[in-house]
């Protein structure tokens, strides 16, 4: 189930890539009827607390986690912004992903529960301990392993925060790697680019 | 006798944009105080300045502050709390957050020049969905980058 390909992920998934799709929908509200909008890019994640997120499409933005600085680059405002990486992320869902490397640490940010099977994947739900009130819920989507004896892939990552907003990812062509090099997660400002340290 | 010619056509955009309600892009504020600091988000603009909503997300898709304004009232929500103003200018004024020129960016997104003693706008490139303001007082100076859907 859920739990179980959760916990092998998390123990044993110790780096690797894939193409991800989001589409971030807004609840109708006042006078708004509901929207969504679609980006896609490139995903890497090295454990613990290394991952990034390149978004070609529809406008270029980086994300990079480097260890200790959560970085954020939009090319078209040329703007850099960068944050303590766990300020930012402790109960996100990148933690998830990216930072965990025992249930018991995950545990330790999120109340973990066992979700029925649905749309071909094992489903968990992560509820965030903090009380923030930035994030309701996530729930993490593992296709089943694509060969005999494989790890279960991460599929889906559903984020609803607590303004009903829902951010759904979807990974491809996720594949695991022993290790991705240190550089892919090293984020070095461009020529001319205005940084601001939160 | 030859009709005369209709009067040129106003640019396409022109009278859409008069009667315009919605904007969506990304903004980047960067307060020039010791030390500066930085705001960059996803947002989506609503309404008029009477009415409506200015809706702030993180680039991964979390909402990171919804203002919403009516005659008589406005409301800013972050995460669980909310804080409630007279009215938008009471709010954009008070509010600890992003210190937005929202009323402005109605006008300033249509490529209309608002009259601002804060606030200088270059809308030189409006048709091409940027937007460039600087905020002049009170001090510390700003500068306001705006990427939108023209």
């Amino acid at each position: 189930g859920g739990m179980q390909a959760l916990a092998q992920f998390v123990e044993s998934a110790r780096a690797g890539q894939a193409a991800f799709t989001q589409v971030v929908t807004t609840p109708p509200r006042q006078e708004q009827a509901a929207r969504s909008k679609t980006s896609s890019g490139q995903f890497e994640f090295q454990r613990p607390g290394r991952f990034r997120f390149d978004y070609q499409k529809p406008f270029t933005q980086t994300i990079v986690a480097d260890g200790t600085t959560l970085w954020m680059y939009d090319a078209d405002l040329d703007q850099v912004t960068a944050r303590p990486q766990e300020q930012a992320l402790g109960a996100s869902p990148a933690a998830i992903i990216a930072s965990a490397t025992t249930m018991q640490a995950l545990q330790k940010d999120f109340e973990l529960s066992e979700e029925p099977r649905r749309n071909g994947q094992d489903w968990v739900k992560a509820l965030p301990r903090s009380k923030d009130g930035q994030l309701q819920s996530i729930r993490i989507g593992f296709a089943p392993a694509a060969s005999e004896g494989g790890a279960p892939q991460l599929a889906t990552l559903e984020i609803v925060d607590s303004f009903g907003q829902q951010s759904l990812i979807t990974f491809e062509r996720f594949t695991l790697k022993p290790s991705l090099p240190a550089s892919r997660f090293q984020f070095k400002p461009p020529q001319g680019a205005s940084v601001v340290m939160q | 006798c030859a009709h005369a010619p209709s009067a040129p056509e106003p640019p396409a955009s022109q009278p859409a944009q008069a009667g315009r309600r919605f904007w969506q892009g990304r903004l980047a504020l960067q307060v020039e105080s010791e030390p500066p600091q930085s705001y960059a988000a996803s947002f989506t603009l609503s309404g008029t300045p009477e009415a409506g909503e200015l809706h702030l997300t993180s680039p991964v898709g979390s909402t990171l502050a919804l203002m919403r304004w009516q005659p008589g009232q406005a409301s800013l929500q972050q995460g669980a709390q909310t804080e409630t103003y007279a009215s938008l200018q009471d709010m954009t004024a008070r509010a600890t957050g992003a210190p937005l020129p929202v009323a402005a960016l109605f006008s300033w997104l249509r490529g209309q020049p608002q009259a601002s003693a804060d606030w200088h706008a270059d809308l030189s490139r409006v048709a091409e969905g940027r937007l460039y303001a600087r905020r002049l007082q009170p001090l510390p100076t700003a500068q306001l980058k705006v990427v939108f859907e023209p």
